[in-house]
């Protein structure tokens, strides 16, 4: 953000008389210019929260609209002392966990071919924007169907096995199939990602490095990965965030979000806010995940120390 | 010795390259395979088709649902895109070139919106858009999208206006432009480039959406193609669907290759300077 | 905060391309039903739109395939007062649930009075709330044991322990394709045990029963029946339709299940079919075989939100008369809720377990009659299912905590 405001003074910074007609005119004009879009997103993200925070105070049930009553916090308390939405929460961190390891693994390892392949990075990088302009839904079908037998998939064929890998009968498979699927289609974001704060890696550091006798890999760890850090962590930052919120995947794969062996926090929401139509306690999830990604946030930009976005150097 | 060393890594990354190649490409393969199976033997486990058939495709551009879908997917898409995109390039040219107190919070809201779990939202917008009558409608999805593609615009827009010369734009105010003239004449030509990337950028966002389709539409009215996807009824009776949600999955993916193999350098520059450079 | 809000949605209300047209003449009615595998509803939709000589057309519009899918994407828009809902089919246990909340409309008293005329009681119960008719019973539904003659020697069980035991000793196929995964199926099969066993999910509308002695005889046959060597390996993912295909396909000697699977063998293997022979279905004790067995079907209700009422309710009466019911029951094997039809010597002679049909439904089980009989039958199946992990004193004992809790609307689903 420092970035953002240091960049915009530096060219046209006006002479010091000139202040106050000039300055005032730009300072409106950069207002209105910014107003559309602040009011779009306050109307749809503010507003709604505050509304979610209302709701979940209440006890409204769609299905009986004459009984809404205020009633503090029992939806919270229902919540937080279900033994549901701790294993969907636990659940969901492993996930994420899980999955934003390999993609950090996964992505360093693509990135580096990306960087320093002698032949075919135009290729290799095409190939890996597929996975990620994909549809997250039709990714997720590609591999429920890959693994479940009723629908004819080829991966049990292979194996000789003759039950459904992704069932209710099966949840650790299942589980691996909505983490394979997710490392699939985000691994080359965080590719990308790494790829930028690769490139802020000057090679004459390991020019000088291997002067001195350093492996290849001891070159990574004390030059590439230090002066990475804060890409490492900004994608860290992202991808946690993105996958603590994980629905598409793992609602597809779970049919339709029924399968309750890989049923994540976001999927609980849902199915207590659009199924039950019980918007005060679906509310109540809403805004305890919202809590959680706050918090996830606020973890990796305090203690880890990671820079926001838009504020690097 | 030399040259022989040279060849063999170049054979060692190319080697790398096809399992790269592989990995990203086999389920896309694996769908379209599924796509092009009879439907007699779409559950047969076999990877490649045992018999080759297009009925898949003909079955889903014969129901309504699909079509209508696709409509949905691409009308909804676009006028958000070009509403997301305008919004957004009037508030990154203020913040990339103009002087003015908020704008901090500006990019602190739009980073916290970027971060915002949509599912948090789900419920107070059903409930909202059930009073307004716009649940299971166009502008029922396009508000949600463009809040949350904003951001990414912005962030993405405002990189690329820096990298823009703006002596340009101080040559035209010096031979009497407004600041609003200088915009639109001499930065918004030059801006063009970023601004497609960015379009492109929210264009995939929306059309990759799920949450907010199944969540706020249920009819052919306003289904996206995801949505559509997950009620796929089967063709006929008694026969699955499997083969109806891989073409349908194929169709849905097609516009995305195209965009990807066009634009690829440009998505490139525009995710990571999103996201790292700002 | 309202006014930026509303602001934006006409703004984009005006950039949207919002289609609706409707032609002239005939009424346009939706019909949003089950997508009947053997298209029967559709064919009935078809049917009265030509009969009604011009004055309403019915689309058929095919919901999910599994009444919980059903179910979801019709109380959304229901709650949001769509009028483009005119027709629907209800599964009997939505009744109490949609009624109270008025997303459909009391059937007035003429067409309520033609629609009892000749139907069966209890199918015309399921569609009844709080003294009003909400539903025109188009077809009932109950669950038989179906066996293969060629594999079973001698009478078929009568009790649940006879079952698996005989199963469990065959050499052959000693299969039970039967319902065990976390949906509504599950809730069913325990309900029909509980009330066997002499018990009941709930005293009233708001009042949870559950007594000890019954829910955990109950859930002692889910349990004995999941550990048994006659569990299918799938058991705790299967629905009606993995059932058929398993039995279709001669995993299974047994079968408990809906009518829909015999005209199905039929078509699709007619070898097996000829060995295809029912029982009554199985009770807790012995003797009581054919009592308490599940009821289910499909009620057509008219949208509370409408706006061609009158023609939904003409239109509604129709899509269940004795010709439509005939086909359901005959290509659908959806047993009628018409008393006539079972006394149609040539209708019996193509569906010829109607009698034992018919005998089953008066007595049979039927669900807690709740406005939360969704969320009352998710705590259900979500604790009883998987069936192998129930351990009946201390299931039974979670059973009853969250049932309370359901009924209060409370709790996590």
């Amino acid at each position: 953000m420092e970035a953002a405001t240091a960049g915009t003074t530096s060219p046209a910074r006006p002479a010091r008389k000139r202040v106050s007609d000039r300055a005032r005119a730009e300072r409106r004009l950069g207002w209105l210019l910014c107003l559309p879009a602040v009011i779009v997103m306050i109307a749809v993200t503010a507003y709604p929260i505050v509304y979610a925070v209302y709701l979940s105070l209440l006890r409204a049930d769609l299905r009986f609209p004459d009984e809404q009553k205020f009633i503090g916090f029992d939806n919270y308390i229902t919540v937080l002392s279900s033994g549901l939405w701790w294993s969907d929460f636990g659940r969901t961190m492993l996930i994420t966990v899980v999955s934003v390891s390999l993609e950090l693994v996964l992505g360093m390892l693509l990135a580096l071919v990306m960087h320093r392949a002698l032949v075919g990075r135009g290729l290799v990088r095409t190939a890996s924007l597929i996975p990620y302009g994909i549809v997250t839904v039709v990714a997720a079908y590609a591999w429920l169907l890959a693994f479940s037998t009723p629908s004819g998939g080829f991966i049990p064929h292979w194996l000789g096995i003759d039950h459904d890998l992704v069932d209710q009968a099966h949840p650790v498979t299942s589980l691996l199939v909505v983490i394979g699927a997710e490392v699939w289609k985000t691994t080359p974001f965080m590719a990308l990602l790494l790829l930028a704060g690769l490139a802020l890696v000057p090679d004459e550091m390991h020019e000088a490095a291997k002067v001195d006798g350093a492996s290849a890999w001891q070159r990574f760890w004390r030059i590439t990965v230090p002066l990475m850090k804060p890409a490492i962590l900004v994608a860290l930052l992202f991808r946690t965030l993105d996958a603590f919120r994980i629905f598409d995947s793992a609602f597809i794969i779970g049919q339709n979000g029924t399968n309750p062996k890989i049923e994540t926090v976001s999927i609980l929401g849902y199915n207590q806010l659009l199924n039950r139509l019980n918007l005060g306690l679906g509310s109540a999830v809403s805004v305890l995940i919202f809590l959680s990604v706050m918090l996830i946030a606020v973890f990796f930009i305090r203690v880890l120390g990671t820079s926001r976005p838009g504020e690097g150097s | 010795m030399d040259g022989g060393l040279r060849n063999r890594r170049i054979l060692g990354w190319a080697a790398t390259d096809a399992l790269v190649l592989v990995v990203a490409l086999f389920p896309v393969l694996w769908i379209l395979m599924l796509s092009l199976k009879s439907p007699g033997t779409v559950t047969d486990g076999r990877f490649l088709p045992s018999e080759w058939s297009l009925e898949n495709y003909r079955n889903i551009f014969e129901q309504d649902v699909f079509t209508r879908a696709l409509l949905n997917s691409f009308g909804i898409a676009a006028i958000a895109t070009a509403i997301a995109v305008v919004l957004a390039s009037m508030a990154a040219y203020a913040i990339a070139r103009l002087n003015f107190p908020g704008k901090a919070i500006m990019l602190g809201a739009a980073l916290m919106i970027a971060m915002f779990p949509p599912i948090s939202i789900v419920g107070p917008l059903y409930n909202m858009w059930r009073n307004l009558g716009l649940f299971d409608t166009w502008p029922g999805l396009i508000i949600p999208y463009l809040t949350f593609a904003l951001p990414l615009a912005i962030y993405t827009l405002t990189a690329f206006f820096r990298e823009i010369p703006w002596e340009l734009e101080q040559a035209a105010q010096v031979d009497g432009a407004t600041p609003f003239q200088a915009f639109r004449k001499v930065i918004v030509p030059l801006a063009a480039p970023g601004v497609a990337t960015t379009a492109i950028l929210v264009f995939i966002f929306c059309w990759n959406d799920f949450v907010f389709a199944v969540s706020l539409t249920s009819t052919s009215a306003a289904q996206t193609v995801p949505a559509a996807l997950s009620q796929f009824p089967g063709a006929s009776q008694f026969t699955a669907p499997y083969g109806s949600i891989a073409a349908a999955a194929v169709i849905v993916t097609i516009p995305i290759i195209i965009l990807v193999m066009i634009f690829q350098r440009r998505i490139v520059a525009g995710l990571t300077a999103g996201a790292v450079k700002g | 905060m309202r006014r930026p809000l509303l602001l934006l949605a006409s703004v984009a209300a005006l950039a949207a391309v919002a289609g609706c047209g409707s032609g002239g003449g005939a009424v346009e009615l939706n019909f949003w039903a089950y997508n009947e595998p053997a298209g029967t509803f559709r064919a009935a939709a078809e049917r009265c739109t030509q009969q009604s000589e011009g004055r309403y057309r019915i689309t058929f519009n095919a919901l999910g395939n599994d009444p919980d899918t059903q179910r979801q994407s019709l109380v959304r828009r229901l709650a949001a007062k769509d009028s483009s809902i005119d027709i629907i089919s209800m599964d009997v246990i939505w009744t109490a649930e949609f009624a109270e909340a008025e997303w459909i409309k009391p059937w007035p008293k003429e067409w309520a009075d033609r629609v009892a005329k000749g139907t069966l009681a209890g199918p015309l119960e399921t569609a009844t709330y709080e003294g009003d008719l909400y539903g025109a019973p188009a077809n009932a539904n109950t669950q038989l044991l179906w066996y293969r003659k060629d594999l079973v020697d001698g009478d078929p069980p009568g009790t649940w322990d006879e079952l698996i035991d005989t199963a469990s000793e065959m050499k052959e196929g000693g299969r039970i394709e039967i319902q065990g995964a976390q949906y509504e199926g599950t809730t069913v099969w325990f309900n029909s045990l509980i009330q066997s066993a002499g018990g009941q999910i709930l005293d009233g509308p708001d009042t949870v029963s559950l007594e000890p002695e019954p829910t955990e005889a109950a859930l002692g046959v889910m349990a004995k029946l999941a550990r048994s060597p006659a569990a299918d390996p799938s058991l705790s993912s299967q629905k009606e339709d993995q059932n058929r295909l398993a039995f279709e396909t001669g995993q299974a000697a047994f079968q408990v299940n809906y009518p829909f699977i015999y005209p199905s063998a039929r078509d699709n293997a007619p070898e097996l079919f000829e060995q295809i022979a029912w029982a009554p279905y199985p009770s807790v004790a012995p003797g009581d075989a054919g009592k308490k067995a599940p009821i289910g079907g499909f009620n057509w209700g008219v949208g509370g939100s409408t706006k061609h009422p009158d023609e939904a309710f003409e239109a509604a009466t129709c899509m269940r008369n004795a010709e439509n019911q005939r086909d359901f029951a005959l290509k659908g094997g959806l047993p009628p809720t018409l008393e006539e039809i079972y006394d149609d010597e040539a209708f019996v002679k193509e569906y010829p377990f109607a009698e034992l049909i018919r005998e089953q439904l008066r007595d049979a089980a039927v669900r807690p009659q709740t406005p939360l009989y969704s969320d009352v039958s998710l705590a259900i199946y979500k604790t009883v299912s998987p069936p192998s992990s129930i351990d009946p004193p201390k299931t039974a004992q979670e059973l009853r905590t969250r049932v309370a809790d359901a009924l209060e609307s409370k709790g996590l689903l």
